[in-house]
């Protein structure tokens, strides 16, 4: 079943300019200058029932803007879209209670008052039955680990304390989609982990799909089956995260330390010499072009080896490669 | 309408997160009420009649402590939108299943209530100190009837305000106006019978009379006559500030824009 469906979307924005300083902002009263900027420039993707896809980028892509139109907030300038066989911006409030969002940088919970308020507030907003309120209050507060920070004032929470409590708040109505906005933003390593583990266990235990926008790359490896880059509006790269990690991380840095002072020369054929040192020496190759055993075959003749390490670019690396080749073809 | 009733009921509950602020905020009236005071009784004692273009003393300052609890009870929520498209936080008020502008209904509603009751309860006993015991008790349940429209109206004035935000972003100038609006052409600062006729005039033909000046007048003088044309009034002006409001709100919404990210 598609979830989501949109083709060709479009939103542009047109704003107001200003010059900088005094003088500026005293011409821009009399004379406003108007910019349209294109926000979102014809964007055509789907999303089946149960997938979890992630749209990346950097910050002013369009992500936000695209995730404002499929929930309906935003009219888009142009094309089309249907989410769960809703036309959002025209049956808004239809398509609200089979969807869940999530604004990491804004806050849904209520500011003063404990997160369960905000849970049963909710559930009384999507018409649930008082007993099905309180039994699927349950079933998140143990799946999201927040028994013990329900009845705190959500102003006392920390960020990621915070954050687990938006998500569920965002499930009491068992929406069919799940759609985050930056879930991850400002959170510390461990929280981030915990956040990405809780969606993606609903996504398992409760089948609902889940599309994420992010400018952070562990996200999309940590919870992502398919990716969808986009960058000044426009998608640049869509695969599977499989694909583009076989694709793009054929590439492998190994470095080597010796027991003893290896003065020897490296050199080898298809092999890159990123740093060598007394003890070590660091060598980048693509394995499609000569494999790992031979390199290290050829490193461990040289002397005792005392230790190796074999590591991948990160997925920041080859996500900032695709924007590179992209805009080069571009140009 | 089970979800606006929980919208109300946890906006009451909000409002009381900080209770000495409430408090504080509802005592607020003492110095008002405490300047009118003898203001008003050097205006009395100036003149050679204890009547007043219709009032005395007494009437004139309950008056004033019911307009002064409806100004500083009345919902402010016009730069609440505003801010609120400023910073985006828009967005998760607009994804809920519910009405939007039912939704700042029930939210104002909520947020007024105790606000209401303590400033009436401060300004009542500082009046009664100051003149004698308040107006018939069987005006009172006539009063709050009016009171109610005229907080409709007040809603409807302040959320076209804000929806203005949709479109220009920024709407203190607007609020600012409004505020002064109520102060003179609703009454706020003046009984309006006090004003020359032609002025009398302007002020009961607009709305803003209607949410501060009806209702208090009501308070001082109850009488069923009185009751019925103000409800007649104020029925008129909700009807059309509500179209008005829907109208607004979905052309506003085609409009909208959302700040950041």
């Amino acid at each position: 079943m598609t979830v989501i469906q949109i083709s060709n979307l479009r939103k542009t924005f047109t704003t107001k300019r200003k010059a900088a300083g005094l003088g500026g902002s005293l011409r821009s009263i009399f004379r406003p200058e108007r910019r349209v900027t294109e926000a979102v420039r014809g964007i055509t993707f789907g999303l089946q029932a149960g997938e979890r896809l992630g749209l990346i980028g950097p910050n002013g892509a369009g992500k936000s803007t695209t995730i404002k139109m499929l929930t309906g907030i935003l009219f888009p300038t142009d094309g089309e879209a249907s989410v769960l066989g809703y036309i959002p911006w025209k049956e808004r409030r239809q398509l609200a209670y089979h969807i869940g969002t999530v604004f990491g940088q804004r806050p849904q919970l209520w500011y003063h008052l404990p997160a369960i308020d905000t849970f049963q507030l909710f559930g009384k907003i999507y018409e649930l039955e008082d007993k099905a309120i309180k039994q699927r209050i349950g079933f998140l507060a143990e799946a999201f680990e927040i028994e013990d920070l329900l009845e705190t004032p959500v102003r006392k929470l920390s960020l990621g304390q915070r954050m687990r409590c938006e998500i569920a708040a965002s499930l009491i109505h068992r929406p069919k989609l799940l759609l985050l906005d930056e879930p991850s933003i400002g959170l510390d390593v461990v929280a981030k982990q915990r956040i990405r583990d809780t969606i993606r266990r609903m996504n398992e235990v409760e089948g609902v799909s889940v599309l994420l926008t992010s400018h952070d790359a562990g996200d999309l490896e940590a919870l992502c089956k398919r990716v969808i880059i986009i960058n000044h509006g426009q998608i640049v790269y869509q695969d599977r995260v499989s694909n583009l990690k076989r694709h793009y991380l054929t590439t492998k840095e190994v470095g080597v330390r010796y027991a003893q002072r290896i003065p020897g020369n490296f050199a080898m054929e298809n092999v890159n010499i990123l740093k060598v040192g007394k003890y070590g020496v660091k060598l980048g190759f693509n394995t499609s072009e000569i494999p790992a055993d031979v390199v290290l075959a050829r490193l461990a003749e040289k002397g005792d080896l005392v230790d190796i390490t074999i590591s991948d670019p990160s997925l920041e690396e080859v996500i900032a490669n695709i924007y590179q080749e992209v805009e080069e073809a571009q140009a | 309408m089970k979800k606006y009733w929980a919208i109300f009921k946890t906006q009451v509950i909000n409002s009381l997160a900080y209770p000495t602020e409430i408090m504080w905020r509802s005592m607020a009236i003492l110095i008002f009420l405490w300047v009118f005071t003898f203001l008003w009784r050097v205006a009395f004692d100036n003149s050679s009649t204890t009547i007043l273009a219709g009032l005395t003393l007494h009437d004139t300052l309950w008056y004033l402590m019911l307009a002064e609890t409806i100004e500083l009870s009345r919902p402010r929520f016009a730069n609440t939108i505003a801010q609120s498209v400023k910073d985006g936080s828009i967005a998760y008020l607009l994804c809920k299943p519910y009405d939007f502008l039912l939704y700042q209904l029930s939210v104002n509603a909520g947020d007024t209530v105790f606000r209401l009751i303590l400033t009436f309860i401060f300004g009542s006993a500082l009046i009664w100190r100051m003149v004698g015991a308040p107006p018939d008790i069987w005006g009172w349940p006539l009063t709050l009837i009016a009171f109610s429209f005229g907080w409709l109206i007040n809603f409807c004035l302040t959320a076209l305000i804000g929806l203005a935000a949709f479109v220009v972003e920024e709407v203190t100038p607007f609020t600012w106006i409004y505020q002064k609006l109520i102060f003179i052409l609703g009454g706020m600062m003046i009984p309006i019978d006090f004003y020359p006729p032609w002025l009398q005039n302007i002020s009961k033909a607009l709305p803003f009379s209607y949410v501060m000046y009806g209702p208090a007048r009501l308070f001082v003088s109850p009488d069923l006559e009185r009751f019925a044309t103000l409800l007649a009034g104020q029925l008129a002006w909700v009807a059309v500030l509500g179209v008005l409001v829907s109208v607004a709100y979905r052309r506003g919404l085609r409009r909208l824009a959302i700040n950041g990210g």
